[in-house]
C-alpha cells in the first residue's frame, strides 16, 4: 500500500550517521571520547594491566604512587592493603562499570519506552494505569529503592542491573511518554492510519522514530546514572560477588588505609567521575545537537 | 472545585494513603517472595529444621503473605513498625532516634545547597549565549558527574587526610556526652548553651552537609537557569525593557519570581533524591542517621526494621510533596480561587 504514496524525500538515510557526527558538538565529542576509552580499556584489561588484578604481593604493601619517594616503578599508582596493585583494580574494575551501565541503561530504556508508548499512544485508562505505577515509583528515594531490590534479589552483577532496570524505567517512561503524547497527534501519524497502518506499525514506523533522539539522549544519560548506582551498592557492599573488582569495593577497601594510602580511593573516585562525565557530557551534548525544538530556539536567540 | 491552600494540603495527604498501602505492599511482597532468608541471620548454624521452624513460627513468618501484610498493615497504623531482629529493639524507637540526625543534615545542606546554586545560577544566566556561556555551562556538567558520596569521599582525603583541618567520623566527638532534648544534635547544643559542644557538632556538620549540597546544586542551578531563560523570553520582559526598566531590576524583580515557582517545585520533588544521597553521606561519615540504619537493615536481613525504614521514607516523600504543592499555591496567585 505504502509504495504508492510518494511522500516528499529526506537526504539518503545511509549519511545519516555522518550527519549526526559531523553536528556534535565539542562537548558531545569529548563525552563520546571518555566513553569510548572506558570501553577499550574494559575490553583491552588483560593487555593494559600491569598485574593480575588480586595478585598480592605482601612484600609491597600499601606503597605510594610511583612519583613520590618511595615509590615503586612496578606499580605505578602504588598498592593497597593487600599488596594488590590499584591502577591493575582499577583497569579492571572497568569491566563491571561498562558491562552494568550499558546492560542497565539498556533494560531501563525498553522497559521505559515500551510502557512510554502504550501509555501515550492508546491514552485512557492504560495511561492512567502506567501513570499511577510510574507516580507511585517515582514517589520514592531510587537508592533506597534499589537497597530494598538488592535484599530480595541478592548480590551478582546480573542483580545489579534488574535493580537498576526496575527502579529507573520510569525516568524513561515519564519523559517518553509526554512526548509520544505531542508525536501522537500530528498529522502525519493520522495518515498512517488512514493508509491503514496497525497500532504496531504506526508506533513502530511513525512515532518511534520521532522520539528516537530523546531515547538516545537519555540511554547516554542513563548510563551515567547506572555507574553511579553500580558503585553505590558496590561501596555499601551489595552489589558484585566477592572476588569480582568493582570501583565501589575498591573504595570500600581503601577506607581502613586512608591515612596510608589516600590513592587507593580516590583512584577509583576519579575513574567513576571520568565515565559518568563521559556519559553526561554525551548526553548533554546529544540533546543540544539532536533536540530540533532546541536548536531553533539557539538559533534564535544568536 | 476549591484551591486554598488548606484544601490542596488536606487532598495530597488524602492521596498519599493510597500510595503509602500500595508502597508497604511492594516493599513487603518483594522482601518476603524473593529468595532471602531472615532467620540465617538470627540461628547460629548448628540450628536444627525444628528450631528453624519454631523460630519462624514465633515471628510469624510462616503463615500466608496476605495474612501477614494484614497483621502488619494494623499494627502499623497503630503506631508500632515491630521489632528489630538485628538491635532487638522497637523499630519506632530506632527511627524516632535516627530521623533527627538525617533531617538535620538534609536540611543543613539544603540552606547551603540553595545558597551556592542561586549565584551559580544568576551566573549562568548572565553569561547564556554570549561567548563565555560555555563556561558556567562546563561547571554544571561537572559538577553534575560528581555525586554527593563521591564529594564526600573527596572532601575526607582533601580536609582529612591531606590538610586535616576538619573531623569527618560521627556527630560530635566522643568527649561530649550531652542528653537528648529534641535529638537534632546543633538545636540540642544551642538549647543546652554549650558553646564548645555545638561549635564541635558544626565542625561535625561542614564536610557532610557541604558533600550533600554540592551533590544537589547542579540539578538547582539547571533548573533555575533554564527558568529564568524561559521567563525572559515572556512578553512583560520586553515591554519593561522597552519601558526603560533597568536590566538587573528586570532580573531581579520581575523574572527571579517566575522563575522561583517552577524551581521550588523541582525541589521538592528532588528532596527524596537529597534523602536518597544522604543515605551514603551519612555511611561515608558515620552519622547514626536513618540512612546507615538502612544499610545495617538491609546487610543483615532485618526485614521488620527494612519495612519500617521504607515506610518512615515514603511519609516523608508524601509529606513534602503535599508541602510543596501547597506553597506552590500559597506562592502562585494565579492557581488560588478568588
Amino acid at each position: 500500500m505504502e509504495q504508492g504514496v510518494a511522500g516528499p524525500q529526506g537526504l539518503p538515510r545511509k549519511n545519516a550517521v555522518l550527519r549526526a557526527l559531523q553536528s556534535l558538538s565539542p562537548k558531545a565529542w569529548v563525552g563520546l571520547c571518555l566513553v569510548l576509552f572506558a570501553v577499550f580499556v574494559a575490553c583491552a584489561a588483560p593487555w593494559l594491566a600491569p598485574h593480575k588484578p588480586d595478585a598480592q604481593d605482601l612484600l609491597n604493601m600499601l606503597l605510594p604512587p610511583m612519583w613520590s619517594a618511595n615509590g615503586n616503578l612496578d606499580f605505578p599508582l602504588g598498592t593497597d592493603g593487600l599488596g594488590q596493585c590499584i591502577l591493575s583494580r582499577a583497569i579492571y574494575g572497568t569491566r563491571v562499570a561498562i558491562v552494568v551501565a550499558v546492560s542497565a541503561a539498556t533494560g531501563a530504556m525498553l522497559l521505559g519506552v515500551v510502557m512510554a508508548m502504550l501509555a501515550g499512544y492508546f491514552g485512557g485508562w492504560v495511561d492512567r494505569i502506567i501513570g499511577y505505577v510510574v507516580d507511585l515509583w517515582m514517589s520514592f528515594p531510587p537508592v533506597v529503592l534499589s537497597l530494598v531490590l538488592m535484599v530480595g534479589l541478592g548480590t551478582g552483577v546480573v542483580n545489579v542491573i534488574l535493580a537498576i532496570v526496575l527502579v529507573d524505567w520510569t525516568r524513561f517512561c515519564r519523559v517518553v511518554r509526554s512526548d509520544v503524547i505531542v508525536v501522537r497527534r500530528r498529522q502525519y501519524v493520522a495518515a498512517a492510519r488512514l493508509l491503514g497502518f496497525g497500532h504496531w506499525k504506526t508506533m513502530w514506523r511513525e512515532i518511534l522514530p520521532a522520539v528516537g533522539p530523546l531515547i538516545i539522549t537519555l540511554f547516554t544519560l542513563e548510563m551515567g546514572v547506572a555507574v553511579i548506582v553500580e558503585a553505590i551498592l558496590s561501596f555499601v557492599g551489595l552489589s558484585v560477588s566477592a572476588g569480582t573488582v568493582a570501583w565501589g569495593v575498591m573504595i570500600a577497601d581503601s577506607r581502613d588505609y586512608l591515612h596510608e594510602a589516600p590513592w587507593g580511593m580516590l583512584t577509583p573516585v576519579f575513574c567513576i567521575f571520568l565515565l559518568v562525565l563521559g556519559c553526561n557530557a554525551l548526553g548533554d551534548g546529544l540533546r543540544e545537537s539532536l533536540d530540533p525544538a532546541l536548536r531553533e530556539r539557539e538559533k534564535e536567540q544568536g | 472545585m476549591l484551591r486554598t491552600p488548606l484544601t490542596v494540603l488536606l487532598q495530597r495527604l488524602l492521596a498519599g494513603i493510597p500510595i503509602l498501602v500500595l508502597l508497604s505492599l511492594v516493599v513487603f511482597v518483594v522482601l518476603r517472595a524473593l529468595p532471602s532468608d531472615p532467620l540465617g541471620m538470627m540461628l547460629p548454624p548448628s540450628a536444627t529444621r525444628a528450631e528453624a521452624q519454631a523460630l519462624s513460627a514465633a515471628l510469624g513468618l510462616d503463615k500466608p503473605l496476605y495474612v501477614q501484610f494484614y497483621i502488619w498493615l494494623e499494627k502499623a497504623l497503630g503506631g508500632d513498625l515491630g521489632h528489630s531482629f538485628l538491635y532487638q529493639q522497637s523499630v519506632v524507637l530506632l527511627i524516632a532516634k535516627a530521623l533527627p540526625v538525617t533531617l538535620e543534615l538534609v536540611l543543613v545542606a539544603l540552606c547551603i545547597a540553595l545558597v551556592i546554586s542561586f549565584p551559580l545560577a544568576l551566573f549562568a544566566y548572565s553569561l547564556y549565549g554570549k561567548r563565555w556561556g560555555v563556561v558556567p555551562d562546563t561547571i554544571v556538567v561537572v559538577m553534575q558527574s560528581i555525586p554527593a558520596f563521591l564529594w564526600g569521599l573527596l572532601f575526607i582525603a582533601l580536609f582529612g587526610v591531606f590538610f586535616p583541618v576538619l573531623p569527618f567520623s560521627g556527630q560530635i566527638g566522643p568527649d561530649y556526652h550531652l542528653p537528648t532534648i529534641t535529638g537534632f544534635m546543633l538545636l540540642d547544643t544551642l538549647l543546652l548553651h554549650n558553646g564548645p559542644a555545638f561549635r564541635d557538632a558544626l565542625a561535625h556538620m561542614v564536610l557532610p552537609a557541604c558533600a550533600l549540597a554540592l551533590g544537589f546544586c547542579p540539578l538547582v542551578v539547571r533548573v533555575l537557569r533554564s527558568c529564568l531563560i524561559e521567563a525572559s523570553r515572556e512578553p512583560y520582559v520586553m515591554v519593561a525593557r522597552l519601558r526603560g526598566v533597568p536590566a538587573r531590576r528586570i532580573l531581579l524583580r520581575y523574572i527571579q519570581k517566575n522563575a522561583l515557582l517552577p524551581t521550588i517545585t523541582m525541589i521538592g520533588v528532588q528532596f527524596g533524591f537529597l534523602f536518597g544521597s544522604a543515605l551514603l553521606i551519612e555511611i561515608i561519615f558515620s552519622f547514626p542517621g536513618i540512612g546507615s540504619l538502612m544499610v545495617s537493615a538491609v546487610k543483615s536481613n532485618d526485614l521488620p526494621l527494612i519495612q519500617g525504614v521504607t515506610i518512615v521514607f515514603g511519609v516523608l516523600m508524601v509529606l513534602i510533596n503535599a508541602v510543596v504543592d501547597t506553597l506552590y499555591v500559597v506562592l502562585n496567585p494565579l492557581l488560588r480561587d478568588h
